[in-house]
């Protein structure tokens, strides 16, 4: 599963990097690409940042009708984001959220990669693919607005964010032989 | 006395159904028994030789359409005895995994290995004209192919080889230790040396390579390579629709105890069919048989747009005769009760 877990983050980030190389944060002191398991990092009391996607994993099952030790199974993944805008007065946050929600479904397409060990270097191809659903695009919701806030999604606010699901499926970490 | 419908150990419960293939000797027609006195405890991912282990199968049926007919005597006319019509079982199910054994037994003729062939060569839906083979050394197993420093540089680890005997003219059973093909006249297979190795079960993946062999990750079926045997990278397996060779397979189904009580079933002899007929009279003209079509494979869905491809097989049930009455069978089936289960 791990497996599943590190192959999915490596193509993604992998895809990012050739689509907008100048998607990067710098979290850490160190400048890396804009997409971060959020399970790897740190615990920290500091707030997730800006235009960067947080992958984050959920529920994991044998997808139905699937039994034993070699079937195929389905892992739950919920992908967030959030932005204020480029700009001070944070007046194109819409825009900026509509252009992380587009390069969001180029990285995830093709929706498969091989499965790959990256707990060796150079990593070693573990012989079947992990493939996914298109990402489902939840509400857009807004937050840390004036207090004065009406709108029913908040999206007055100056912090857009959006988070999108799929399911990644893959064979688990077995000998198949 | 318990007021349960049914007394639980007697019950047998399943999850899922296993199955299992071993080769006939198509020369002589013997197939391989499956004696449940000697092997019904088998663990499941370690089937006693030589049966192959083909994966868990779904939506099995076992059909059978054997009619039994009264004789009837007197006034007003009574059954008096019965007989059993033409004897006609038939089985399908869903092969859940694909490989070259299954491919093989869903499609039901030759099964060709797509040999990795030369660049130039024409065009060819089974494989056109394919890279030389390389010559087995002395020594070679099962399990580890030995070509010679050098030679071994024509395959790398992952790779699949056939590794067979070059085809000598000869007509008959083609294939070491399962006959893959029947070769009734030379010509019709262009004479090609390399004929047996497109069909042969024989077949492995390279897991690892030394300096001068290739050893293999599963053990060539047919055993030790036969002498003079070369080897070949394949690169896919091609079934067709067509061909006249019918594959002829011992099979044992086994439905995975998950209550104490084991159930198999035994065909020594399956044939692959394609039209399952949904009615049967014993005489046809009299009553026309419905076809049903055959659908090669079955989605199974796995999530909008996402499915899985099965291999459907149907088999007919060949003859047998059991030895220990000379009665005429298809299949046996076999229950192992569930240890202190009521005996009825």
């Amino acid at each position: 599963m791990q497996f599943t877990k590190d192959s999915f983050y490596m193509a993604l980030l992998e895809r990012l990097v050739s689509l907008n190389p100048m998607q990067t944060i710098t979290l850490d002191g160190t400048t890396r690409p804009a997409i971060i398991v959020a399970e790897n990092e740190l615990v920290t009391s500091a707030q997730p940042v800006s235009d960067a996607f947080y992958i984050e994993w959920g529920d994991a099952q044998m997808v139905a009708g699937q039994v034993g030790d070699r079937g195929l199974m389905e892992m739950d993944c919920l992908i967030s984001y959030h932005t204020f805008g480029t700009v001070q007065s944070g007046v194109d946050r819409g825009r900026a959220l509509a252009a992380l929600d587009m390069e969001l479904l180029s990285i995830c397409e093709p929706p498969r990669t091989s499965k790959r060990d990256y707990t060796q270097a150079p990593s070693v191809d573990l012989g079947t693919s992990i493939l996914w659903t298109t990402p489902t695009f939840g509400k857009v919701s807004g937050s840390d607005a004036a207090k004065n806030e009406r709108l029913p999604l908040g999206n007055e606010g100056v912090r857009l964010e959006r988070s999108a699901s799929l399911k990644v499926f893959f064979f688990p970490e077995v000998n198949f032989l | 006395m318990s007021t349960s419908p049914v007394r639980a150990a007697m019950v047998p419960v399943m999850r899922q159904l296993r199955a299992y293939f071993a080769p006939m000797n198509r020369t002589t027609g013997t197939p391989t028994i499956f004696d449940p006195g000697k092997y019904g405890a088998f663990l499941l991912d370690a089937p006693p030789a030589p049966w192959l282990d083909l994966g868990w199968v779904d939506n099995f049926q076992r059909l059978c359409t054997t009619l039994t007919e009264p004789v009837r005597a007197g006034v007003p006319s009574t059954p008096a005895t019965q007989f059993r019509g033409p004897l006609d079982a038939r089985i399908e199910f869903d092969f859940r995994e694909w490989g070259k054994l299954q491919m093989a037994l869903a499609c039901g003729s030759e099964h060709m290995n797509v040999l990795a062939s030369n660049p130039n060569a024409n065009p060819q839906p089974s494989g056109g004209t394919p890279l030389p083979a390389v010559a087995l050394l002395a020594g070679s197993t099962a399990s580890e192919i030995v070509l010679g420093v050098g030679a071994v540089n024509a395959f790398s680890v992952g790779d699949i080889v056939a590794v067979d005997a070059d085809y000598q003219q000869q007509t008959g059973y083609v294939g070491s230790g399962i006959s893959a093909a029947y070769v009734s006249d030379p010509a019709n297979v262009n004479n090609d040396a390399n004929y047996i190795r497109r069909v042969t079960f024989n077949l492995g993946r390279v897991a690892q390579e030394t300096a001068t062999s290739l050893l293999l990750a599963q053990p060539l079926l047919g055993g030790t390579p036969p002498v003079g045997a070369s080897a070949q990278k394949v690169i896919a397996f091609v079934d067709r629709d067509g061909g006249s060779f019918f594959q002829e397979w011992s099979a044992l189904f086994v439905a995975e105890e998950e209550s104490g009580g084991r159930v198999c079933f035994h065909y020594p002899r399956l044939s692959p069919t394609t039209a399952i007929e949904t009615s049967m009279s014993l005489n046809p003209a009299a009553q026309p048989r419905a076809v049903k079509a055959f659908q090669h494979e079955e989605n199974i869905e796995i999530t909008k747009p996402i499915s899985a491809l099965a291999l459907h097989a149907a088999f007919q049930g060949m003859p047998h005769v059991d030895e220990n009455d000379g009665q005429t069978v298809v299949c046996y089936r076999s229950y192992f009760p569930a240890a202190m289960a009521a005996v009825y």
